[in-house]
């Protein structure tokens, strides 16, 4: 950490004071200019930045699965059926005025990891906030803090990053993990029914967690902090090639909803080694099997003073649209990681083998571990996955029953020939590399 | 703390971590001071959503029967029972009963803790009220409906004499969320 001698930023109040240790996958070596969170992917579109074909798809487009209507976002018929609307639009409730006192902060800490996992939640962590971590506070010449749409219209507004992080020390990351079975079939309904669902109960459960901690006496401050740098901060896991946190148990399939930023007293985690750094520079799974070319295959790159693996989000991004009527979450970067496996013995042995192996040694381990990835996983994921009526053995769009004992008139009747048992995929690859450069 | 009846459960298991921590009554006795700071009043007064004017494709009632628990499971719900509606003032035909595992009763737990089956069973009855709505079929959920009752027609469990639900599984300590009413294609359990 050489050169991390901090400058001052271009944008008044966006200095970060000592740059945060995060790991070994993202370095910080430059000033760090505050994320605003206007200009993210889905502002941006939603503002219709990002082109005709994307705004309608997230604007406008109904989708043709009843279970997406009511569990993504912007596809539903009516906003009224989809829960995470209800609860993320709900008023906000009073502070306590009757404080909890908190002598042990430690023993508050257990308290509230066992709360959360008590309403579902499967990973929660505690970061220490750091000025880097917030989205931006400095736009001139309102001085507003900006959340996603400007929506914030609190008494927070106008302070800078640095007085936030004195004021409310510590970020609460919270979350839920994705279906590892339904994940197989991604680029299906089934994938995405894994995906929204999850999403909306880690809503749900943050929102709760919130509500829990202001009954505590403390404040629960939303719409603050980078979801990415709080899990990397506090140890939820590591930042992958993907450009996902990637964690011990549930690899690349867990969500990064937005985090609870509070003043309650808490021990912070720290950051954790679990190999990913390692296996990423090797591994290249999701580079090789991404859609769009939009993973990187070469090194890290220094992006807004971080040291990283820097996606296309726009390339990304872009797919959407055109695989509406199919599938609405790609997933492929998270699905094939060699880190995304069903969370038993023999994964935590594997993890705990790699991270516990001396660093020098460990690429001949992952090599190891990549080439059983590979052979009892496939380079590319293909697994038929069958649930509630959808199959992901069959071409999208055509529509065949092949639910067992289902005696109903279907219209075009019931699957004609048997299809393998392997699941559909479409060659999207295939048609990318015809007119996208990988870059290395 | 009592003996699980599984003989494999060791009786000198370790106590269970949240008898020793000083917040835990708090968080499941204690009632909130501000009724916005829990999520299950706004869900409850939500306002129900359309039905989905072009009916989705559905299977027999059999196989609905076995989607419609399938979903229910997938979204949290332990126990999931179907019952024929006789009198209903909309006329529904069905009734989805789901009941999640409650480890305190949440009519005697009135803290946010306290509350979490209700919570939970709240996500599984909006989401699937909701998707039912979205397969073109008119579905609402009601907490007046008596719940209990409707589990045992739904062959949940029985009731004991306080008029509380009693199961295989869980024994009393379930809590049967909102009934949602239905006029999907079903059969009865």
């Amino acid at each position: 950490m050489c050169s991390m001698a901090v400058t001052p930023a271009a944008t008044p109040g966006t200095e970060t004071p000592t740059p945060p240790y995060l790991g070994r996958s993202v370095r910080i070596v430059g000033p760090v200019a505050n994320v605003d969170m206007n200009q993210t992917p889905h502002p941006k579109n939603s503002r219709g930045e990002l082109g005709k074909a994307l705004f309608n798809w997230y604007r406008n487009t109904i989708s043709r699965d009843p279970l997406t209507r009511v569990s993504a976002p912007n596809h539903f018929a009516d906003q009224r059926n989809f829960l995470a609307s209800v609860v993320n639009q709900a008023p906000k409730g009073k502070i306590n005025s009757r404080q909890i006192p908190v002598s042990d902060p430690g023993a508050m800490t257990r308290h509230i990891k066992a709360v959360a996992h008590h309403m579902g939640a499967d990973v929660v962590t505690v970061a220490r906030a750091h000025p880097s971590f917030l989205y931006a506070a400095s736009t001139p010449p309102s001085g507003a803090r900006d959340v996603y749409q400007n929506r914030s219209g609190d008494v927070y507004q106008g302070r800078t990053p640095a007085q936030m992080t004195e004021r409310y020390p510590y970020i609460i990351v919270a979350t839920t993990a994705w279906d590892y079975e339904k994940l197989q079939a991604h680029r299906h309904y089934i994938g995405d029914a894994a995906y929204h669902v999850s999403q909306m109960k880690a809503q749900l459960i943050l929102k709760a967690l919130e509500g829990y901690i202001k009954e505590l006496g403390y404040a629960a401050l939303r719409g603050m902090s980078n979801p990415q740098a709080a899990g990397l901060a506090s140890g939820v896991g590591e930042l992958g090639r993907n450009a996902l946190l990637i964690h011990r148990k549930f690899g690349a399939r867990i969500h990064m909803p937005d985090p609870i930023m509070t003043d309650l007293p808490l021990v912070p985690d720290q950051p954790v080694d679990n190999g990913v750094e390692d296996f990423c520079k090797i591994c290249r799974k999701c580079a090789i099997n991404c859609p769009t070319n939009s993973v990187p295959f070469g090194d890290k790159v220094v992006f807004n003073g971080v040291e990283k693996y820097k996606i296309n989000w726009l390339t990304c991004y872009k797919v959407r649209p055109y695989m509406d009527a199919h599938w609405g979450s790609c997933l492929t970067c998270a699905t094939v990681c060699p880190f995304t496996k069903p969370n038993v013995w023999w994964r935590s042995l594997t993890v705990w083998a790699l991270s516990t192996c001396p660093i020098p040694a460990r690429p001949l381990l992952v090599r190891a571990l990549k080439a059983i990835d590979d052979r009892f996983w496939g380079t590319t994921r293909q697994t038929r996955v069958r649930w509630l009526g959808y199959d992901s053995g069959i071409k999208p769009g055509e529509q065949a029953c092949t639910v067992a004992g289902c005696t109903a008139e279907h219209g075009t009747a019931h699957a004609a020939e048997p299809v393998g048992n392997l699941g559909y995929y479409a060659p999207l690859k295939e048609n990318t590399n015809r007119f996208v450069k990988r870059d290395a | 703390m009592a003996l699980r009846a599984s003989w494999l459960k060791v009786p000198w298991r370790r106590a269970d971590p949240r008898s020793r921590d000083p917040y835990w009554d708090f968080f499941i006795n204690t009632p909130p001071a501000d009724r916005a700071n829990t999520v299950l009043e706004v869900i409850r007064q939500a306002p129900e959503g359309n039905v989905f004017p072009t009916r989705a494709d559905l299977h027999s009632p059999e196989v609905t029967v076995s989607h419609v628990k399938e979903m229910a499971r997938y979204l949290g719900a332990d126990l999931v029972g179907i019952t024929r509606l006789d009198e209903d003032d909309a006329g529904h035909p069905f009734a989805v009963v789901c009941a999640v595992r409650a480890d305190h009763d949440p009519r005697e737990a009135p803290g946010i803790g306290g509350q979490v089956p209700v919570q939970n069973g709240l996500f599984v009855t909006f989401v699937l009220s909701a998707w039912i709505r979205e397969l073109g079929y008119r579905a609402s959920t009601t907490a007046s409906v008596d719940g209990a009752r409707l589990a045992v027609a739904a062959k949940l469990g029985t009731l004991d004499p306080t008029g509380k639900l009693v199961t295989a599984e869980y024994g009393t300590r379930v809590h049967v969320a909102d009934v949602i009413r239905t006029d999907l294609p079903l059969t009865a359990a």
